[in-house]
């Protein structure tokens, strides 16, 4: 998911903890984050804000997973948490429940039907 | 001289009354003489007067020797005179060249053989005053020789000192950078474990303040910091790499950049003199202040502003600091005068600053902190390679497909009819790695044009951010049990065209046991959805 980048280690002097800004992401705000929690952007990438955090806005345009964007950044999902953690404190992105895994119907339903089938 | 010039006027008056010497001592002796024979009894008189006699005959005879021999004594002084004036002249002028040995000719000398001459080309080199006697001249090229190779025997050992640091710091260097890609690859490997990783990030920066000192004593032995970059850097991150480096990176603000790029060579020493000026200014301000950090171009290059609001620099203290950056200038700091309590930090700017022509300056703050500004040539810019940083950089591909996307995003909301036509362009689009947005479109695409309007909101309200994969079984699932009840209304939004159209013709023709089994795999999910699409109906119409 997030596959180390040759050009990242020779391009980028600088070290994950300089880019979220705080050495470790708080506990809380890591929970709160979930790695499918989707991720919408509420306001337009500003170009004085940290780049990663505008590269994420411009991603969540529409709804994007937290992992996805960990995969498009390139970075940690810790690190990105924290950046998107800040954008959803500043209001300027929102965090929306997983999608659920699929509207199955009941699975007493099924059963009943699997039993009723069977009766049959 | 002053006894040279005396003593022939000594001389002069004694030739003239010369007669004088050679009669009056003989005239004296014979008076006292004939007074003595008068004096005398009788019977004495007679060997009285031989013995006055004898005595004027005595003193006679030397006062002729002595006049005899006058001319020849005043020669003599007069020679003896010469000679000490001949030797008084060469005494100064041995006393001149010595002082112009001491004065010029030796620290010349040691400047040459500084600057990397050889002992035996330097001695070749000297100009003696011409006209000084030979053996004065072999003694000062002995002395020259003597000192000489004692001043390259000291520039040996602290040269070989200096290799010793270097060295040094190159093994700790090669250590802290293996240790940090190892780091990275953990970092990126628990990314997920939030305690995990903020003990990695913790490691991490310690790692990378190990580097700096390892790369602040590489410095001051004569080389270059740490590793060499060949590409540009953007300059956004060689100052976040600047942060990286220092015990207090949350301090720092770094407010707006230029949108320029650092050539490979001037990245190092960039990084590592903002590092070592941050550093200052986030030690000697209060913990509670912060740090701006800001870069703006100018007319010669780019000005990289360091503003603290600490306590500011006393004059004596300016004075100090300018001058350790001045002798930077002038290559004169050395490990050996930092003291003992090394204040590596300015020494390593000014070396830096020397080798890589950086102009720095600390002026008073508005803050009442200092406000250091440190101007990076143009010679050492370029255009920026990732405007934004380079780990923004890779974020680039995304934004790409979403210049692709608005067409299929209105559609989406309004109409899906024109699903069909922005087929091929998502198509497209979904040849990128991790498109999970666009495999929706690329699905529906086909299915596109048989679609009624009315059937595809509840298909689009989930659409947005979902995968694939959980879209496809949810239709699957969701064709089975809907097709009991409430008709194709519903099943024509999730299984597209042929749901709508032929509804109960083929259906006849399915065999009885694949009923159950297609509704197991339902069940499973392993239904893909064209599969899923074609006999669905057919067991939709045999269920009523």
């Amino acid at each position: 998911m997030t596959r180390p980048v040759p050009g990242w280690r020779e391009g980028a002097p600088e070290r994950l903890y300089v880019l979220a800004g705080r050495p470790a992401p708080p506990s809380g705000g890591a929970a709160a984050l979930d790695l499918v929690t989707l991720i919408v952007a509420r306001a337009a990438p500003q170009a004085a804000g940290r780049p990663e955090q505008a590269a994420a806005l411009r991603l969540c345009h529409h709804p994007l997973s937290v992992a996805e964007i960990s995969a498009h950044l390139e970075l940690p999902v810790s690190t990105v948490s924290v950046l998107l953690a800040d954008l959803l404190a500043d209001g300027r992105a929102e965090a929306r429940a997983p999608v659920p895994a699929a509207e199955l119907p009941d699975t007493e339903l099924l059963e009943a039907v699997v039993h009723g089938l069977r009766n049959l | 001289m002053v006894r040279a010039g005396t003593s022939p006027a000594r001389g002069r008056p004694a030739s003239a009354p010369m007669w004088l010497f050679l009669l009056v001592p003989p005239a004296v002796t014979s008076l006292c003489a004939v007074a003595a024979v008068l004096a005398s009894p009788a019977t004495a008189r007679t060997p009285v007067a031989w013995c006055g006699a004898a005595a004027v005959a005595a003193v006679a005879v030397t006062a002729a020797a002595a006049v005899r021999r006058a001319p020849r004594t005043g020669e003599a002084v007069r020679r003896s005179a010469e000679r000490e004036a001949a030797l008084c002249r060469r005494l100064a002028e041995q006393e001149t060249e010595t002082a112009r040995l001491a004065a010029d000719l030796l620290p010349a000398a040691v400047e040459r053989l500084q600057q990397g001459a050889g002992v035996e080309e330097v001695l070749d080199r000297v100009e003696h005053t011409p006209g000084t006697d030979p053996g004065l001249r072999d003694i000062h090229q002995a002395v020259l020789r003597s000192v000489l190779e004692a001043v390259r025997a000291e520039e040996d050992l602290r040269e070989s000192a200096h290799r010793a640091f270097v060295n040094i710091a190159r093994r700790v260097q090669a250590i802290v950078h293996r240790q940090a890609l190892d780091l990275r690859e953990m970092e990126d490997r628990h990314g997920n474990d939030p305690e995990v990783f903020g003990d990695l990030l913790r490691l991490d920066h310690g790692n990378a303040l190990v580097g700096r000192l390892a790369d602040s004593i590489a410095v001051l032995g004569g080389s270059h910091p740490g590793r060499q970059w060949r590409q540009p850097v953007p300059l956004y991150n060689v100052l976040r790499g600047a942060m990286s480096r220092i015990r207090d990176y949350q301090r720092v603000d770094l407010h707006s950049v230029a949108e320029v790029g650092v050539v490979g060579p001037a990245v190092e020493p960039l990084i590592h003199a903002l590092a070592e000026l941050l550093d200052n200014a986030t030690r000697y301000s209060p913990p509670q202040t912060r740090v701006h950090l800001t870069a703006t171009e100018v007319q010669t290059g780019v000005a990289v502003e360091i503003e603290d609001a600490g306590i500011g620099l006393s004059d004596e203290a300016r004075r100090r600091v300018e001058d350790t950056l001045a002798r930077g200038h002038a290559g004169g700091i050395d490990l050996d005068d930092l003291g003992e309590t090394p204040r590596l930090g300015l020494a390593v700017v000014a070396r830096l600053a020397r080798s890589n022509r950086f102009r720095v300056a600390l002026r008073s703050s508005a803050y009442g902190g200092v406000r250091c500004v440190l101007v990076v040539p143009r010679e050492h810019l370029t255009a920026t390679p990732a405007p934004g940083g380079a780990v923004a950089r890779a974020a680039v591909l995304p934004p790409r497909r979403l210049r692709t996307r608005p067409v299929p995003t209105q559609p989406q909301d309004e109409d899906t009819g024109r699903g069909g036509a922005t087929g091929p362009e998502v198509a497209r689009a979904a040849g990128h790695p991790g498109s999970g947005r666009t495999g929706p479109g690329g699905e529906r695409g086909p299915g596109g044009p048989g679609v009624p309007g009315g059937g595809t909101p509840a298909v689009a309200g989930r659409s947005p951010g979902a995968l694939p994969q959980r879209r496809r079984r949810a239709p699957a699932f969701r064709a089975r049990p809907a097709a009991g009840a409430p008709g194709p209304a519903r099943t024509a939004g999730t299984a597209p065209g042929p749901a709508g159209a032929p509804p109960a013709t083929p259906a006849e023709q399915v065999a009885p046991g694949l009923r159950l089994a297609a509704f197991h795999s339902g069940i499973n999910g392993e239904t893909p959805a064209p599969r899923a699409g074609e006999p669905a109906p057919g067991r939709k119409g045999t269920a009523p």
